[in-house]
C-alpha cells in the first residue's frame, strides 16, 4: 500500500511540477527524490509497517512476493532514471510529463502485482499500459515512434478487449471476481475459455510469442530510453502479474493448462533467439532477446514452485538490471548496428568490461545472476516434471550466446571507431554499481530472495 | 451455463456484427450520386473540401469536455446515498472534485484550454 | 586451507593483474603468482595429508542444496599438479611474445588457471559447473583477443560448442540432484544414488557429451584442430596440456561412479569411437602440413586412448590414465614451445618450407628429438610408462567383448604416431636448408632453460614412475570399488 501511494501521489506531483519549478535539473532531481521516498516506504512494509491502513474489501493483498516485486521494480526504476533521465528529457519538451508517467506505471505495477481480485488485474494491467502507449509515442517528431505508438495502442486494447471477456467468462462461471477459485470434479467450460482469453491477453502483455508480433515494431520505434523501461520492469512486472493469476486462480486446474503454457513457453524461447540471431541492429536484438528471456519466464508459470517464485524475483532483477544497463550505454551510441560497437573496447575499456558482465548475465554464464535466474528456472522446470522442456531451454540458451556473444567480439575483436557521446563519471560509477549488483547476485543470490521470507 | 451457451454468445456475436453489414448490403437500393458523396454539415452545404486540416483544439476541448462530463455522472449516485452515509460522503466527494480540480488546473496550466 | 589458496591464490592475482598497466611488472606478477601456486600445490601433495588441509567446505547457496566444498584427493593431486607445474613453464616459455595490453592476457590466464583449479578440487556439482565455466569463459576472451587471423570464427565455434554440452551437462546434473534422497549436489549423495538403467543411460549422454567435446572424442573433436592453431600459443598450451584434461577428470570423477552401469553397458560405444579418434587423427596428422594442426591431430590420438582406458575399467589401465594425463600435459607442452620457437625464427608453421635447422641450432634439434620419442612413446621416456599400462589395460579388460581387438588398434597409433611425429622431425630438422631457414640461430635463455626442465621430467619420469603412480594409487583402487559392475549387479 505504501509503495501504491507514493508513486500516485509522486505522479501527480511531477505532473505539476513543471509549473512549479523552473528548470530542468530541479525537476529531475524531485523525481529521484520521490522515487527513494517510494522505495523507503516501500522497504518499510516490507519490514512489517505500512503507513496507510485502507480497507480494500480483499481485493489488494499486500504479500511478500508483490512487496518484494515492488521493491525490485523501483529498485530498477531507480537505475533506469540515475543512467537515462537525462536522456529521457531529450524526447520532447514536456520532460516532466515523461517522469509522472512513469510514476503512474509504478503504480499500475504495484496494483498487478498484489491483486487478489481480477478487477484489480484489469485495473492494475490498464494503469501501466495506458501511460506506455503515451511514453511509446512521446517523440512527436518521429514517424517511427508514433507508429509504434499506434501499433501498441490497437494491439494492447485487442488484447485488454479479450482481457475482459476472459474476466466476464470467469465470472460467468464462478460467479465472483475474487481469485483463489475451487473447482468441483468436472471444470466448467466456461471458465476454460475466460482461462484461454486471459493466457492470450497476458501473453501480449509479456510478449510471448506467438503473440509477440507487436514487440520488435514497438521497442525499435519507440523511443531508445523508453523501449528500455518497457523491455525491463513493465515486462517483468507482466510476469509477476501471469504468475500471481495462473498460481492462485488458475492454481486448482492446472492439468488444463500446463501444457499449452509449456508450448508457449517453448514457442517463445524457440522464436525469439532464432530471430534474434539474425538482427542487425542492437536494439532490435535486445527487442528479440527480451522475447527470448520472456520464454525462460514463462518457465516459471510453467511449473509454478517456490523455486520458480523465488527464480522470476532473481529473474526479473537480473534481467532488468542488465538489460537496462546495456540500453544507457546504447542511447549515447552513434550508431545502433552491431559495426557502431565495433572498437568499442579500445575507446571505453571501462564501459566495455561492464557491458562484457551484463551480456554474460544475459546469455547465462556462471558468477552473474543471470545464470542463477535460468537456474532457478530450470530447476523449477525439472522438478515440474518435464525434463524436455528443461533440455530445450537450455539449447535455446547456448543459441542466445551467439548474439550476446556478437556484441562482446564487436567491441572488443574488432577494430572502428564506435562513438559514444555524453558519458560521464557518476554514469560510469552508476553502471559498476549495476554490474558490482549482478555478480553479487550471481554468488550469493539469498541476499534477494531470503527476503521473500524474512 | 456450458458450452452451449459459449457457443451460442459467440454465434450471436458473429451474427449480431455480419448481419447489420448483411442487412445493409441487401435493402441497399444502390443509388449513387454525387450529393450523396457530399460531406453532411448541419444541413449547410459545404464551402470547401472536408479534407483541410482543422485545429487540434477542437480535439483538445471535446476531450477534456467529455473526461469532465462522465465524471459528473458519478455525482448522481452520490447524490442518491450522501444523507444516509454523513459527513464521510461529503469528504470523500471533497476528495474527489479536488482530484478532478488536479486535472483542471493540469489542463490549464498545460495551456489546453487555449485557443490557438 | 591448502586446496582453498590453490584456487584462491590465482584468483586474487588474476583480478590483480587487470590493473597492472606495466607490461614488466605484469609478467612477474603473473610468474610470481603461478610460482607460488605451484608452491602450494607441492606442499599439498607432500606435506599435508591431514584431512583439515585436504578438505574445505563451507556453506553457500544452502537453499539450493549446494556447498562450496573442494577436496584434494590422489585424482585432484595430479591434476593440480600438473596445472601447477606447467603454468610457470607456459610462462616463462611465452617471456618474449609480446601481447598488446598485457595485463588483460596475464588476467585472463591466470583467472582461467583458477578455473581449472577449481574444476579438479570442487566436490559439489553446482560448484563444478561454475569452474567449468569460469575456465572457459577467459580461454574464449583469450583464443579471441589475440590469436590468428580467423581467430573469430574458430574461438566463437569453441565457444559455443563447449557451451552446449556443458549446458546439457548442467541439465544433467540438476536431474541427478532431483534423484537425491537429501536434495543435494553434492559428490557423497550422487555416489549413493542407484539409478534404474534406463535413466542412468540417458543421463550418462547428457553428461558424457559435455565431457567429450572438452577431451575431444571422435566425432567431437571439430573444433579441436583450428582453436589450437589460432590461438596464442601460451592459450594453446594451457587448452592442450591442461584443459582437455578436464574432460577425461570429469569422466572420472563425475560419469563412471556415479552411472557405472550405463558406463557399462555404453563402455563399447565409446571405446570405439575412441579407438576410431585414435586413427582418424593419426592419419589426418600425416597428412598435415601445419605444424601446430599436426600436433593438434596427435594430440587427439593420445587424448582418444585415454577416453577409450577410462571405458575398459582396469586398475592398470586408470593407473595408465592417471600418469599419462600427467605426461601428456608435460610432453605437449615441450611440444608447443618448440612450434613457437620455430614460427618465431622463421615466421612460418609450414613443415615444407623448412628443413635443415639441426646444424646450426644443435639444442633445438637434441630436445626437439626428445620430446618427439616421447610424443611416440619410446620407452625410456614418460609417455612410454603411460601408454603402455593403459595398452594392457585394454588387453586385460573384462567388460568388453572387443578388448583384444581395441588393443591391436589402438597401438596402431604407436606406429601412426612414429609415423607422423618422425616425417615432421625429418622436415624441420633435416633435410636441405631452406630460403627461410638459412640464418637459423640456436636457442637460449628461457625457452632453453624451460625445455630442458620438460626433458628432465620426460626422462625422470620415463625411468621412475613411482611418485606418480603412488600419488593416484589409492585413488584407483577407492575407483574400481565404486564402479565394479559385477559388484553392482550382485547386489
Amino acid at each position: 500500500m505504501n509503495a501504491l501511494i507514493f508513486s500516485a501521489v509522486s505522479g501527480v506531483i511531477m505532473m505539476f511540477s513543471s509549473f512549479l519549478l523552473n528548470n530542468k535539473n530541479s525537476v529531475r532531481v524531485l523525481a529521484h527524490v520521490l522515487l527513494l521516498a517510494t522505495i523507503i516506504a516501500n522497504i518499510f512494509e516490507l519490514r512489517g509497517i505500512s503507513f496507510f491502513h485502507i480497507d480494500t474489501r480483499g481485493m489488494l493483498e499486500f504479500d511478500r512476493f508483490a512487496l518484494l516485486f515492488t521493491l525490485v521494480a523501483n529498485v530498477c526504476t531507480f537505475a533506469f532514471f540515475l543512467l537515462s533521465s537525462r536522456d529521457l528529457e531529450k524526447i520532447g519538451n514536456h520532460y516532466s510529463d515523461y517522469f509522472s508517467l512513469l510514476f503512474f506505471i509504478l503504480a499500475g505495477i504495484v496494483v498487478s502485482s498484489s491483486f487478489k481480485s481480477l478487477l484489480m488485474l484489469f485495473l492494475g494491467i490498464e494503469i501501466l499500459s495506458i501511460p506506455l502507449y503515451i511514453l511509446t509515442g512521446s517523440d512527436k517528431r518521429n514517424l517511427k515512434s508514433n507508429e509504434a505508438s499506434l501499433k501498441y495502442f490497437l494491439m494492447g486494447s485487442f488484447s485488454t478487449g479479450l482481457m475482459l471477456m476472459g474476466i466476464a467468462l470467469i465470472y460467468g462461471a464462478t460467479g465472483t471476481f475474487q481469485t483463489g477459485i475451487t473447482v468441483a470434479e468436472k471444470v466448467p467450460v466456461l471458465l476454460i475459455t475466460g482461462m484461454m482469453l486471459l493466457l492470450f491477453s497476458m501473453s501480449f502483455k509479456v510478449s510471448a510469442a506467438p503473440f509477440h508480433f507487436w514487440t520488435p515494431d514497438v521497442y525499435d520505434g519507440a523511443p531508445t530510453v523508453v523501449t528500455s523501461f518497457m523491455a525491463t520492469v513493465v515486462k517483468a512486472a507482466g510476469f509477476i502479474a501471469f504468475m500471481r493469476l495462473f498460481a492462485e486462480e488458475f492454481g486448482s486446474i492446472r492439468p488444463e493448462w500446463k501444457l499449452l503454457v509449456g508450448i508457449v513457453a517453448a514457442v517463445t524461447l524457440f522464436i525469439g533467439n532464432i530471430t534474434a540471431v539474425f538482427q542487425q541492429s542492437v536494439k532490435r536484438m535486445l527487442a528479440y532477446s527480451s522475447i527470448s528471456q520472456a520464454g525462460f519466464m514463462m518457465l516459471a508459470i510453467y511449473s509454478l514452485s517456490n523455486d520458480a517464485k523465488e527464480g522470476l524475483i532473481l529473474y526479473a532483477a537480473a534481467y532488468s538490471l542488465a538489460t537496462i544497463g546495456i540500453f544507457a550505454v546504447l542511447v549515447r551510441m552513434k550508431d545502433y548496428t552491431f559495426e557502431g560497437f565495433n572498437g568499442f573496447a579500445k575507446q571505453q575499456p571501462f564501459l566495455a568490461g561492464i557491458l562484457v558482465v551484463f551480456l554474460l548475465s544475459l546469455a547465462g554464464i556462471p558468477l552473474t545472476a543471470g545464470f542463477l535466474s535460468k537456474f532457478y528456472m530450470l530447476k523449477a522446470t525439472i522438478d515440474g516434471g518435464s525434463l524436455a522442456l528443461a533440455i530445450f531451454a537450455v539449447l535455446m540458451a547456448a543459441v542466445s550466446v551467439y548474439y550476446y556473444f556478437r556484441l562482446i567480439q564487436s567491441m572488443y575483436f574488432k577494430t572502428g571507431n564506435a562513438t559514444i557521446s555524453g558519458t560521464t563519471t557518476g554514469f560510469k560509477y552508476t553502471l559498476a554499481a549495476l554490474a558490482g549488483i549482478t555478480i553479487l547476485l550471481g554468488i550469493f543470490p539469498n541476499l534477494l530472495t531470503n527476503w521473500l521470507y524474512f | 451455463m456450458g458450452p452451449i451457451s459459449l457457443i451460442a454468445l459467440t454465434l450471436a456475436a458473429l451474427l449480431f456484427s455480419a448481419g447489420g453489414i448483411l442487412v445493409g448490403k441487401l435493402f441497399n437500393k444502390g443509388s449513387k450520386n454525387l450529393q450523396k458523396g457530399e460531406a453532411y454539415e448541419c444541413g449547410i452545404p459545404t464551402k470547401t473540401s472536408p479534407w483541410h486540416q482543422f485545429n487540434v483544439g477542437y480535439y483538445l476541448f471535446a476531450l477534456l469536455f467529455l473526461i469532465f462530463d462522465v465524471e459528473l455522472v458519478f455525482l448522481y449516485p452520490w447524490a442518491v446515498v450522501v444523507k444516509k452515509v454523513g459527513v464521510t460522503a461529503l469528504v470523500e466527494i471533497m476528495v474527489f472534485i479536488f482530484i478532478l480540480f488536479m486535472g483542471f488546473l493540469y489542463a490549464h496550466k498545460k495551456g489546453a484550454l487555449k485557443w490557438m | 586451507m591448502i586446496v582453498l589458496l590453490l584456487f584462491l591464490v590465482p584468483l586474487i592475482g588474476g583480478f590483480l593483474s587487470f590493473f597492472i598497466k606495466n607490461d614488466k611488472t605484469v609478467r612477474t606478477w603473473a610468474l610470481l603468482t603461478s610460482v607460488i601456486t605451484l608452491l602450494i600445490s607441492i606442499a599439498g601433495n607432500t606435506f599435508a595429508h591431514s584431512p583439515g588441509q585436504l578438505h574445505f567446505s563451507s556453506s553457500w547457496l544452502g537453499s539450493l542444496g549446494s556447498s562450496f566444498s573442494l577436496q584434494l584427493d590422489g585424482l585432484s593431486q595430479i591434476l593440480c599438479l600438473l596445472t601447477a607445474i606447467s603454468y610457470p613453464l607456459i610462462l616463462v616459455s611465452t617471456w618474449r611474445s609480446s601481447y598488446k595490453t598485457a595485463n588483460n592476457f596475464f588476467a585472463l590466464m591466470l583467472l582461467t588457471q583458477a578455473g581449472l583449479m577449481g574444476v579438479f578440487l570442487a566436490t559439489d556439482a553446482l560448484l563444478f559447473y561454475f569452474f567449468w565455466e569460469l575456465a572457459l569463459v577467459p580461454m574464449y576472451f583469450l583464443c579471441s583477443g589475440w590469436g590468428g587471423e580467423r581467430r573469430i570464427p574458430v574461438t566463437f565455434k569453441f565457444f559455443i560448442y563447449t557451451f552446449t554440452a556443458s549446458v546439457l551437462m548442467l541439465i544433467g546434473l540438476l536431474y541427478l540432484y532431483f534423484q537425491t534422497p537429501d536434495r543435494s549436489f553434492s559428490l557423497q549423495s550422487f555416489y549413493a544414488l542407484k539409478l534404474s538403467n534406463d535413466t542412468q543411460s540417458w543421463v550418462f549422454w547428457l553428461l558424457f557429451l559435455a565431457f567429450a567435446v572438452k577431451m575431444p572424442v571422435f566425432p567431437f573433436h571439430t573444433w579441436q584442430p583450428d582453436t589450437y592453431e589460432q590461438s596464442p600459443t601460451a592459450a594453446t598450451m594451457v587448452l592442450s596440456a591442461i584443459m582437455v584434461k578436464m574432460g577425461v577428470y570429469g569422466v572420472i570423477r563425475w560419469v563412471l561412479p556415479v552411472v557405472p552401469i550405463a558406463a557399462y553397458s555404453w563402455g563399447d560405444v565409446v571405446m570405439s569411437l575412441s579407438v576410431i579418434g585414435i586413427i582418424y587423427a593419426s592419419i589426418i596428422a600425416i597428412q598435415q602440413d601445419d605444424f601446430k594442426r599436426l600436433i593438434a591431430y596427435s594430440s587427439i590420438a593420445h587424448i582418444g586412448l585415454m577416453s577409450a582406458t577410462l571405458f575398459a575399467e582396469t586398475k592398470i589401465g586408470y593407473q595408465g590414465v592417471m600418469v599419462q594425463m600427467f605426461n601428456h600435459g608435460i610432453n605437449i607442452l615441450g611440444l608447443w614451445i618448440i612450434v613457437e620457437l620455430i614460427e618465431r625464427q622463421f615466421g612460418t608453421r609450414k613443415l615444407s618450407q623448412l628443413g635443415g635447422v639441426a646444424q646450426k641450432a644443435p639444442a633445438l634439434a637434441i630436445l626437439f628429438v626428445i620430446l618427439a620419442f616421447a610424443n611416440i612413446s619410446l620407452p625410456l621416456t614418460n609417455a612410454f610408462i603411460g601408454e603402455f599400462l593403459m595398452f594392457s589395460g585394454i588387453w586385460s579388460s573384462t567388460v568388453t567383448h572387443y578388448n583384444i581387438l581395441f588393443t591391436v588398434l589402438a597401438i596402431l597409433s604407436i606406429i601412426l604416431a612414429a609415423v607422423y611425429t618422425l616425417t615432421a622431425v625429418q622436415k624441420v630438422l633435416y633435410g636441405p636448408e631452406s630460403s627461410i631457414t638459412e640464418g637459423t640461430k640456436d636457442i637460449h635463455g628461457n625457452e632453453k632453460m624451460v625445455l630442458w626442465v620438460i626433458v628432465i621430467m620426460v626422462v625422470v619420469f620415463g625411468v621412475y614412475p613411482q611418485p606418480l603412480l603412488r600419488i593416484t594409487d589409492g585413488f584407483v583402487d577407492l575407483l574400481l570399488n565404486k564402479i565394479n559392475v559385477a559388484h553392482l549387479f550382485v547386489k
